[in-house]
């Protein structure tokens, strides 16, 4: 079921000659920097459109990711991707303006876990998938509240572990999974037209 | 046996399951079809997710992609500061030098001291109306600074706004500048017969005009010479300066050593260490002197205003004399036609066959005291300095993080930055005196120079603040309040440092360079974040 991740430029391929950039960036090669940037802006890019509410504020966030990575580039540890770590320092970097906006929001999950979700209909759900294009969806994600939306992308966007979500939410390993299937019940909703159950609960995104 | 719940069949698919139960589930959805559907349907969420969200539906935003679209801020500037000098040109040209040759023919322009400062006097012509620059100035900054902070919506109309304003000014500016003559070479030399029906700009190790020039001469060298005829003004910026034929217009000079021997149809304004006018030269309009010592044995057809550390008066003037300097001698061959002030540390010494129309008024300046102000009055400027200094901070934080932090990681460097602020400083300096002296730059250029240079004057205390706040307080973790509270803190300290008598003075220094560095670096990192990040 794997065929659909790797955003250009995070495929394992890449990755070889992007480490030998890596450590001429680190030694301070303006030019081995700009390959970087240019091979990850697009993709990091991208994370943000889809993570923050506006375009503007994506662009924003993807500079000050990029300038953020550069200064921290020497604590990059090579044995991991480095597609992966700058999603989780893009994901740290956004998760953190987007709480900051809405600071209470999403600090009480103890209530979220214990909402039981309604068990859905399996042809109705097939159904409601075959019915939305990729723009709709967009557009429903648009609306999510801030965590909802960030866990998806996080997961199915950067191909995040459920560890790395569960750290960069600041959620406990085990929720991470209640999270996601809640998203996509909040996203079904809006599919629908229905609007999604429980948003008054959250507050706007 | 029980189906399973959705969270089960989503686990199984993101592969979180642990093996036992994904066995489980996978033997019961061979049986179950409901649970089947499910599964499936999750998939299929799971691929819509995917899809919906690495979907290319946008591409990358121009100012992520280049120089290109990032460097706004700084083209931004450099075309308002054009556009100021354009328009402070235009303004001049067509607006006040008319005015003012009317107000001339009307009997305005005489010679007395004040009309020659205000409307004759050829070095500060346009300083009456100063305030209209500034305050046009002061328009073209506020609006460049709103049209940063709202690029975001307006990005591609700014740019158009002001290249449209660029273009309508340089429309309407009377006389396109690019119709001089302009020469280059090791030396230059225009021969008695030849006539240059032209502006000439010459730049050369020596030049030597012994021909005519129709229009103005404007020479860097350094050995100038003068012996034909300049129906424009003559600008010099040299070492030595010799002018012996006739000059129509003004004479602009920043240099060494100046002798004038021939003759000057309007002003003479010099900044130069020894100023000679030999008994053959003339001027017609006044001489504003800013000079180690000065030999005046010609004649001076109006005022004679000067900063002079030495003077020595044997020709005539026609209007007034204004000198503040060391000493002054009238030769028995002076005249003096209108009253005549002398403010030095020496007393006049005064020939007795001099032709003065009235004594002169003298004011013996012991030393240089500095006017100390009440320690009250102290404290409640630099509470007012301080608050001020803050609130630019505050602004810089909230409207412009990006720009604070890159800013603020030069102001780190220490050494290069004051380095660089030391440079921009003295080259800065060196180019709004050569601005204003240089008229057909224009005083507003000048001015504008001076304008642009301010706020980041002002602000290089602002980071050099935050550095002593961070110093001090450790760093802040990347928001706002706590950003601005080490700001406050260290500018705190820097101003309560600014009131100590010699060590303020030093620490202010040490801001000025270190910060103004810093915000110089500042700007080039931001640009060079995306130029570095994208090698053309």
């Amino acid at each position: 079921m794997d065929a659909r991740r790797h955003p250009e430029g995070m495929n394992p391929a890449e990755q070889s000659g992007a480490q030998e950039r890596i450590a001429q960036a680190k030694a301070g090669d303006a030019e081995a920097w700009g390959e970087l940037y240019r091979q990850y802006a697009p993709a990091i890019f991208r994370f943000c459109r889809r993570a923050m509410p506006t375009r503007e504020d994506a662009e924003d966030a993807t500079m000050d990711i990029f300038i953020k990575v550069r200064q921290k580039l020497s604590q990059y540890d090579a044995s991991r991707p480095f597609g992966a770590w700058l999603y989780t320092v893009a994901a740290n970097h956004c998760w953190d303006l987007l709480r900051r906006r809405k600071l209470r929001q999403d600090l009480e999950t103890g209530e979220i876990e214990n909402m039981p979700l309604e068990h859905p209909d399996p042809g109705a759900l097939e159904q409601l998938i075959e019915q939305h294009s990729n723009q709709e969806v967009r557009r429903a994600l648009d609306k999510l509240p801030a965590r909802s939306r960030m866990a998806l992308v996080l997961r199915y966007f950067a191909d995040m572990s459920y560890d790395d979500i569960a750290q960069t939410l600041g959620v406990r390993r085990t929720f991470v999974g209640v999270v996601l299937l809640r998203a996509r019940h909040q996203l079904r909703d809006l599919l629908q037209g229905s609007g999604p159950r429980n948003l008054a609960e959250e507050g706007p995104r | 046996m029980n189906h399973f719940d959705e969270m089960a069949c989503m686990l199984y698919l993101e592969g979180q399951l642990d093996p036992a139960r994904a066995q489980e589930l996978v033997a019961h959805t061979g049986e179950c079809a409901a649970c089947r559907t499910l599964l499936n349907a999750l998939e299929s969420e799971s691929h819509l997710l995917s899809a919906a969200l690495t979907e290319e539906n946008e591409s990358m935003p121009a100012r992520l992609l280049g120089a290109r679209g990032w460097s706004m801020p700084a083209w931004v500037w450099t075309l308002a500061f054009g556009v100021f000098a354009a328009g402070a040109y235009w303004l001049w040209t067509d607006g006040i030098s008319p005015w003012l040759d009317q107000l001339s023919n009307a009997g305005f322009g005489g010679t007395d001291l004040v009309s020659m400062i205000l409307f004759s006097g050829a070095f500060w012509e346009g300083w009456g109306d100063m305030a209209d620059l500034i305050q046009i100035a002061a328009l073209i900054v506020v609006v460049v600074g709103g049209l940063l902070l709202i690029r975001r919506r307006l990005r591609r109309v700014s740019a158009i706004a002001v290249v449209v304003a660029a273009l309508l000014i340089a429309l309407a500016l009377p006389q396109p500048a690019g119709a001089a003559d302009v020469r280059r070479g090791r030396s230059v030399y225009v021969p008695a017969n030849e006539t240059i029906h032209n502006d000439l700009i010459v730049a050369g190790p020596s030049v030597r005009i012994d021909g005519t020039v129709e229009g103005d001469l404007i020479v860097f060298t350094r050995d100038v010479t003068v012996t034909g005829h300049v129906t424009g003004d003559v600008i010099a910026f040299s070492a030595q300066a010799l002018i012996d034929g006739r000059v129509d217009g003004n004479v602009r000079v920043f240099t060494q050593n100046t002798t004038l021997e021939g003759s000057v149809g309007k002003n003479v304004s010099a900044i130069t260490n020894s100023f000679d006018l030999t008994p053959k030269g003339s001027v017609d309009g006044g001489l504003i002197a800013l000079a180690g010592s000065a030999d005046l044995d010609g004649k001076i057809q109006r005022d004679l205003l000067g900063i002079i550390g030495r003077t020595d008066l044997d020709g005539l003037i026609g209007g007034q004399v204004w000198i503040r300097g060391g000493t002054l001698a009238v030769a028995s061959t002076a005249q003096v036609a209108g009253p005549a002030e002398f403010h030095g540390r020496e007393q006049p010494v005064v020939a007795t066959g001099a032709k003065l129309a009235s004594p002169i008024q003298v004011e013996i300046t012991q030393e240089v005291r500095r006017s100390r102000r009440s320690n009250a009055a102290l404290v409640i400027h630099e509470i007012f300095s301080y608050g001020a200094a803050l609130l630019a901070g505050i602004l810089l934080v909230t409207v412009f993080p990006g720009y604070y932090r890159a800013t603020l990681r030069e102001t780190r460097a220490i050494g290069l930055p004051i380095g660089v602020g030391a440079l921009a400083l003295l080259t800065g300096a060196f180019l709004i005196i050569l601005g204003i002296l240089l008229l057909f730059v224009g005083v507003g250029a000048g001015i504008a120079g001076v304008l642009g240079y301010a706020p980041i004057l002002y602000v290089a205390q602002v980071f050099v603040g935050a550095w002593l706040g961070i110093k001090i307080l450790g760093e802040d973790s990347n928001n706002t309040n706590t950003a601005i509270g080490r700001i406050a803190l260290g500018l705190l300290i820097l101003h309560v440092a600014g009131l100590i008598p010699v060590l303020g003075g030093l620490t202010w220094l040490a801001v000025l360079l270190w910060g103004t560095g810093a915000v110089l670096l500042g700007f080039y990192r931001m640009s060079r974040v995306e130029i570095a990040a994208l090698p053309a």
